[in-house]
């Protein structure tokens, strides 16, 4: 145990950075991917069909292939359509095409299901479309969409870890350079397990006080 | 940069595209086949009367759902042999699957444990079946058709999943994509066919799932 | 002479949920081949007095002897203990519980819910378990629906097929929990005569019923129970035609429009 504490003291800083990048990761994947994924929502809810088609490929492409595959086409990929783009770069840019995709869906299903009545009513007092949709939908869809989108979030800080695969320094990546110079393999893998564990239960509570929250209506 | 599309390639290795693709399928069967065991003790033990089972059932949810799934492999192929246990890396990953794939079927089991009406219970136990038989032969076979749909998309989840296997080289599916791209450098067709691949076989899984759950009567 | 030994013997019966009383000390007695109907608005305690006949609910006071057994519980240094699940699944065996709300097992035919618990619980072979499940089908009229799951049943044919199902364990004692009250009312009739058709074939029955005509015809003896206890009990004719309590007499008049 001691020699653990000893090399876990050495490697302190590498793992931080991982952690910070496997964090910075996931947050912007979650927040790219709630851009995208509210525009694709809204677009399968309401738009016509010849709209909705595009829209209805790229959630079901991402939603069938495996996070690993999309990680490993955006490494490979833009380097043969002429874009340069790192390697975090490129695994940010899949998470955020699966995040997206994902919060696309939950969102349409929040939206279909709000009772067709409210979206009468707020026409009925002159409301605009994009009105509609800002002070009626949205917010009814963003309280039931809130359970999910957290465990999204968790879903993402998982998924990072397969940015390790290709070369990216996250946490799993840095736990492995550090397993390859002190040979203590299931101490640093339980380690950066811990780490991940103590992450997404900490988000997970987060989500169920927020949920909390703005459950009260 | 010039690139134009030249399938032919690809074609050529198609074979190992389709062995690593029932790879992949093998693994997510097995690894789901003990996982529905895992998942099923574990909703039992989730709705019991018993205060520690229950404890027991939430520990092994929460700590394996919030774990990659990257790092349960990499702790059963590289770890486990520190601790006199050497598995395989078909073993290793299967395990870690099924470990994985049990905590989610644990949730849907107990979702649809507590969809099992109160009185077709009371009506078991009041012909004088005990509490194990009415689990065995009335709880669960209406569980089971009840969660049938969910357990379908865990399956179809799990069987993306074992694309991770290609990170300790079990040669399935993305492993042998990874091998064509970087040995043809025929990059857009490989990633195109392979994920292509991994959508066909997911809507093909789905539409059997729907025929299994139309053959038998919804309750 | 010795009085025969009533077949059920209920001894102040109490019970509570939480806070509230439910059963204030019953006392009933049911010989062989009695029918029994308690009557009496909702929240009286019928339905729950029958659940604790048949062990689906713990109380908290009194014995219930059936057939010279005390079930449920045991004494042991002036303390009650519930029994095993063992010993309580074989004293349930022993009574037969038709539900309001039918209960039948949706995954299994009509002749597979007659014969779970004869296979299960008897431990009789499959071809005898399906004979005596045909044979008590037939008696309630279903013989051509013996392979139909409850989904393809009317409310009434499943609340048949749960009559033969409760019969078919050869049970020392029927009980009935409103059984019709889940009906579609051109549905009613039918279930009424099965229950008449095996009162008539000697089976014991205590049963719990809205049903007042009903109630008048196939009764031996009627119980009206209120609050919790029983205010009166007597031959249906009394009950029905010449009530001694005030409240009874008022109950009576509610019910007959």
């Amino acid at each position: 145990m001691q020699a653990f504490l000893d090399q876990l003291w050495i490697a302190r800083w590498p793992l931080w950075d991982g952690l910070l990048l496997t964090a910075g990761i996931a947050a912007a994947a979650i927040a790219f991917g709630t851009l995208l994924g509210g525009i694709v929502g809204v677009q399968l809810a309401y738009a016509p069909w010849w709209l909705r088609l595009p829209f209805r490929l790229y959630v079901d492409i991402m939603r069938g292939t495996p996070v690993l595959v999309l990680i490993l086409a955006a490494f490979y990929i833009p380097a043969v359509a002429g874009l340069s783009l790192g390697p975090t770069e490129a695994g940010t840019l899949a998470l955020t095409l699966f995040a997206g995709a994902h919060i696309g869906e939950l969102l349409r299903g929040s939206l279909q299901a709000i009772p067709p009545g409210q979206a009468e009513a707020g026409r009925s007092i002159g409301l605009t479309f994009p009105q509609l949709l800002a002070y009626v939908l949205l917010p009814q869809a963003a309280r039931s969409a809130l359970p999910p989108w957290i465990n999204t979030g968790v879903e993402l800080i998982k998924g990072s870890s397969l940015l390790s695969i290709i070369g990216v320094g996250e946490l799993l990546l840095r736990t492995q350079e550090v397993i390859g110079r002190t040979f203590m393999t299931i101490q640093f893998y339980i380690f950066a397990g811990i780490v991940y564990l103590v992450i997404n239960i900490a988000l997970d509570q987060l989500g169920k006080s927020l949920e909390r929250r703005v459950g009260q209506h | 940069m010039e690139y134009s599309l030249h399938f032919g390639a690809v074609w050529a290795s198609f074979d190992r595209l389709l062995s690593g693709l029932a790879i992949g399928l093998a693994l997510a069967v097995v690894a789901v086949a003990i996982g529905t065991v895992l998942g099923l003790l574990a909703a039992f033990a989730a709705v019991s009367p018993y205060r520690p089972l229950r404890s027991l059932a939430g520990l092994y949810v929460a700590l394996i759902r919030n774990l990659p799934l990257l790092v349960l492999v990499l702790l059963a192929y590289f770890a486990l042999p520190q601790i006199g246990i050497a598995l395989d890396k078909y073993q290793s990953f299967a395990g870690a699957l099924a470990l994985y794939s049990g905590a989610y079927l644990t949730e849907v089991f107990r979702a649809g444990l507590l969809s099992v009406p109160k009185g077709v219970i009371e009506a078991a136990r009041s012909i004088g079946l005990t509490r194990l038989q009415t689990n065995v032969s009335v709880v669960a076979p209406i569980m089971l058709r009840n969660a049938l749909p969910s357990l379908g998309n865990t399956f179809i989840g799990m069987f993306k999943d074992s694309s991770i296997a290609a990170a300790i080289a079990v040669p399935e599916l993305t492993f042998e994509a990874r091998k064509i791209n970087v040995d043809t450098f025929r990059v857009i067709e490989t990633w195109t066919v392979a994920s292509g691949l991994y959508i066909a076989a997911c809507v093909v899984i789905a539409a059997l799932l729907r025929g299994l759950e139309r053959r038998f009567p919804k309750f | 002479m010795n009085k025969p030994q009533p077949l059920l013997a209920i001894r102040g019966l109490t019970k509570q949920f939480g806070a509230v009383e439910v059963l204030k000390g019953v006392d009933l007695d049911l010989n062989q081949g009695d029918v029994v109907s308690i009557i009496g608005s909702s929240g009286s305690g019928k339905t729950t007095l029958l659940r604790c006949v048949n062990l689906l609910e713990e109380y908290q006071g009194g014995d219930i002897v059936l057939d010279g057994e005390t079930i449920g519980y045991r004494s042991a240094n002036g303390r009650r203990h519930r029994l095993g699940d063992r010993e309580l699944s074989r004293q349930r065996a022993m009574t037969g519980m038709v539900f309001q709300s039918f209960n039948l097992f949706p995954h299994l035919s009509a002749a597979g819910n007659v014969m779970l618990g004869l296979r299960k619980v008897l431990k009789l072979p499959k071809a005898e378990a399906r004979a005596i499940a045909e044979k008590w089908l037939a008696r309630v009229g279903l013989a051509a629906r013996a392979d139909h799951y409850p989904s393809q049943l009317s409310g009434g044919q499943q609340q048949r097929v749960a009559i033969a199902r409760a019969l078919a364990m050869n049970p020392k004692l029927v009980l009935l929990d409103e059984v019709t009250s889940a009906l579609d009312p051109e549905l009613v009739q039918e279930v009424l005569n099965t229950v008449k058709g095996i009162a008539e074939d000697g089976a014991t029955l205590l049963i719990v019923t809205h049903e007042m005509r009903f109630a008048r015809d196939v009764s031996s003896r009627v119980v009206f129970m209120e609050q919790g206890r029983i205010h009166e009990e007597g031959p249906a004719a009394e009950i029905f035609g010449n009530p001694k309590s005030a409240r009874l007499a008022e109950f009576l008049r509610n019910t007959r429009h």
